[in-house]
């Protein structure tokens, strides 16, 4: 078994081990909850809609300059391994690749895209 | 490793871990009732959590309910494999660990949006949404110093990044490396200033509406994250297993301490940060931060 | 049971974990309660074992005290601390007396639900669901909204422009009165737009405004002593900073300030320094007050004077002017200037508490009180700044919301009472 199937194994074990643990107390006492007890709580008056919502996420320049800087992470793993032996070539070319992005991430914070309250 | 050992040892780490995490968060933590009850209050506070029933709300989304704490707990699981404890004990010391670990750290994203969500209630969801903008923000910064310590050691394995700090611990070498991991590791598993998505002003957001086991399981979980964090920041920064006299799972378990310790007293020692300056942090203070790290350690290693 | 009765009682020792519902007159009671290591005080129903009910409520079914009730996950039970039981919680288990009393009955109460948790009380609202989910066809299938038909009764939000030029869905939505993270009764009709409040009302409030301290009101028709109204300022003040702190997350330090309100002394100003320091170094304005809900034109008062206005019914006191009394004030109008407001005060206060002696001042038909100017004939302060919380939460994010809410120091019950003339 080879080193990624072992955390597979690990992975799914964790994942079973707490859906076990979570269930058990249904074991010890099984519960049926009754519609007022179901109702989600805002402070005590139910709510008038559900609260799943097309939420308005305010952040969303944010999340673009996400992935662009995303994108240049898949690069900069192989980069980070091969960057001692490339030398100084490696290092000015990533330099090059991260500046215009730090160029992006400037005019979102100059155009207030950090901040939406 | 075989996979009922490796398993079982996980497994352990976590649960040894989680329960040193509940006891020093009680005694980091605002109630004082002597040391013997920093030992005895974990066990008592989760035989309760047993004891009481799980409520669901109505029209949850049911699986993803049920399977966001599962979730996170098999995240912290799976991160944890990629690290070597002594020099021939990694359960998946695989060549890419950084990138395994890497990538389950960033979808605790996933785990605590589900638990956020799924509740269809209002203040969990705002916690939900609130967790994708620090993740957006965090992701980054983490991923670059995780990084970085793999420039020396010319490999994407943990159990390499370990042997090339056998001169000289990164912690040293990369001066920038672990303030900002343990700032973004503690903004990963949502604890202390950066408890953003479960603060009180939300009445307990993601984790509002889970009670008895399943906030239990939650809790756990999210203590491993924590452990696994401590473990891999141990390894990375601290030399993990390098060290004299003492065995090298000892080392690792001591580095592993000094972090946790860390962690959870910056749990009690500041307060909630806003969601937006949380944000602002993060691209335009810890990302530069983490790109000078990148590349003054990268001028250093050549 | 054998697993279970282990657990439980395993479980007796722990905190007992309760959530508080707080009527009028209960505030300080409910406050000075979270210094007790026997209890945790919890945000959320779902995260108690033990409801608390304290203070004064009008008769009749109080609105969302049985639903918030429901919510408790079982097993649960109900405690009322002094005052009449009230109607809609019928199986409570009444207390009269002091707060160890109550504590005792908490912990008992506790004890006995974790040996037999079939003694918990059973859900008080009938288990009916509102609207009967159907869908449009002959078994129940297809319709529109979520997955065919309204399911408890409960649309989906709808669409409405935003202020960005979006459309995007807004909820409506009633927060508290029964929230532990707002100031107790305090009941706001929002709508939300995402994490930002677009519409925001103060909705009538289900309790009956306590007694409160007559200390300043008294201070209107004839002298009091100084030291007295200054050493309740700062308890006040302490108390303040004490539940900001809470919901700012910093638990410690918030156990620090209550501890305060019963330790202080005239000129004791020491550990009032020392607190505040520490708070610099938590944070608390750098990570989560700075910037966070800047007023321009506040009422008369303790906000008035975070924005670097000396206003101050004592300036034009005689007896406060002998004292050498000058208004401290703070630049900047936001929650971290009202925060170092709040202390620069209670440091004042304490000073001019040792300063008094026994000189007495009042008696002008004006008066500061710790929320700001009390005058006879003009509304409590307190109504003031509460009919400026509309205008100043709206396009909020919910958390700098809270903190707006806590740092201009809106007080529901005080803003019902009225001055006696």
């Amino acid at each position: 078994m080879g080193g990624l199937g072992a955390a597979l194994v690990v992975l799914l074990a964790a994942g079973l081990a707490a859906l076990v643990a979570r269930w058990l107390s249904s074991v010890l006492e099984p519960t049926t909850l009754t519609v007022p007890e179901r109702v989600p709580f805002t402070g005590g008056m139910p709510p008038q809609v559900h609260a799943w919502n097309r939420f308005h996420i305010r952040y969303y320049v944010m999340a673009l300059l996400f992935l662009a800087f995303d994108m240049e992470m898949v690069f900069m793993y192989p980069w980070a391994v091969v960057f001692v032996e490339e030398g100084i070539v490696a290092l000015v070319e990533m330099l090059m690749f991260i500046l215009i992005l730090v160029v992006g991430m400037v005019y979102t914070w100059r155009e207030r895209g950090f901040q939406w309250a | 490793m075989n996979p009922v050992v490796s398993v079982l040892f996980v497994g352990g780490v976590l649960g040894i871990g989680a329960y040193v995490v509940a006891v020093l968060d009680r005694a980091f933590g605002p109630v004082s009732r002597g040391p013997r009850d920093w030992f005895v209050w974990p066990i008592r506070r989760a035989a309760f959590l047993a004891v009481q029933r799980r409520t669901e709300t109505e029209r949850p989304d049911a699986e993803a309910w049920i399977l966001a704490p599962a979730l996170l707990a098999a995240l912290a699981a799976a991160g944890l494999t990629a690290v070597p404890v002594t020099p021939s004990l990694a359960v998946a010391d695989v060549s890419a660990g950084v990138v395994l670990f890497g990538a389950a750290m960033i979808i605790v994203m996933v785990a605590v949006f589900l638990q956020g969500w799924s509740p269809n209630s209002l203040f969990p969801l705002i916690g939900a949404y609130r967790f994708a903008a620090m993740a957006l923000s965090f992701g980054i910064p983490f991923s670059l110093v995780v990084l970085t310590t793999a420039i020396p050691a010319e490999s994407l394995s943990v159990g390499a990044i370990v042997a090339s700090q056998e001169g000289l611990w990164n912690v040293v070498r990369q001066p920038l490396g672990l303030p900002v991991y343990l700032v973004t590791g503690a903004a990963v598993a949502f604890w202390g200033p950066f408890r953003i998505p479960e603060g009180t002003d939300l009445a307990g957001g993601a984790v509002l509406e889970a009670s008895g086991s399943a906030r239990a399981v939650w809790r756990i979980a999210r203590a491993g994250v924590l452990v696994t964090l401590s473990v891999m920041g141990a390894a990375i920064f601290l030399g993990g297993h390098l060290g004299p006299v003492l065995p090298g799972w000892a080392w690792t378990a001591l580095k592993t301490l000094v972090l946790l310790a860390v962690f959870v007293w910056s749990g009690h020692a500041f307060a909630r940060m806003r969601v937006e300056r949380f944000v602002w942090f993060g691209w335009v203070v810890l990302l530069p931060v983490a790109l000078v790290d990148v590349f003054a350690s990268g001028i250093l290693a050549l | 049971m054998g697993l279970r009765g282990w657990l439980g009682r395993l479980a007796v020792g722990v905190e007992v974990p309760v959530f508080p519902v707080v009527g009028g007159g209960a505030r300080e009671a409910i406050q000075d309660l979270r210094l007790r290591p026997e209890l945790e005080l919890v945000d959320s129903p779902r995260h108690a074992a033990v409801m608390l009910v304290v203070g004064a409520f009008p008769p009749g079914d109080v609105d969302g005290l049985a639903q918030v009730h429901d919510q408790l996950a079982p097993p649960r039970r109900t405690v009322r601390w002094g005052g009449e039981p009230v109607a809609s919680l019928p199986d409570a288990v009444v207390v009269d007396g002091g707060e160890d009393a109550v504590v005792a009955a908490i912990t008992e109460t506790f004890a006995e639900l974790m040996s037999d948790p079939d003694r918990g009380e059973p859900p008080i609202l009938p288990d009916v669901d509102p609207v009967e989910w159907r869908g449009v066809g002959p078994y129940g299938q297809g319709g529109m909204g979520m997955t065919g038909g309204t399911p408890y009764g409960r649309p989906m939000a709808e669409r409405g422009p935003a202020r960005d030029g979006l459309e995007l869905d807004r909820v409506p939505i009633t927060i508290g009165p029964w929230l532990p993270t707002l100031p107790p009764g305090l009941r706001l009709d929002v709508v939300f737009q995402g994490d930002v409040l677009q519409e925001v009302e103060v909705g009538p409030a289900p309790i009956v405004p306590g007694e409160g301290s007559d200390l300043f009101v008294r201070a209107l028709t004839e002298p009091v002593p100084i030291a007295e109204m200054e050493l309740a300022r700062a308890r006040h003040h302490l108390r303040l900073l004490a539940e900001i702190l809470r919901v700012e997350d910093l638990a410690v330090a918030s156990r620090r300030a209550l501890r305060l309100v019963h330790g202080i002394r005239p000129g004791a100003t020491g550990e009032v320094e020392r607190l505040a320091a520490a708070l610099v170094r938590a944070g608390l304005y750098a990570l989560a007050l700075r910037g966070v809900g800047r007023l321009d034109r506040p009422p008369p008062g303790p906000a008035a004077r975070a924005t670097g206005v000396a206003v101050d019914a004592r300036s034009d006191d005689p007896e406060y002017r002998k004292l050498g009394f000058e208004p401290v004030t703070v630049e900047g109008g936001d929650a971290a200037a009202r925060v170092r407001l709040l202390l620069a005060e209670t440091v004042q206060a304490l000073e001019l508490a040792a300063k008094a002696g026994p000189a007495r001042a009042g008696g002008r038909g004006v008066v500061e009180a710790p929320r700001g100017r009390l005058e006879v004939g003009e509304p409590p302060p307190e109504r003031t700044l509460l009919d400026l919380a509309p205008e100043v939460l709206v396009g909020q994010e919910w958390g700098d919301a809270v903190t707006i809410i806590h740092t201009l120091d809106l007080d529901v019950e005080a803003a019902g009472r009225e001055i006696p003339v």
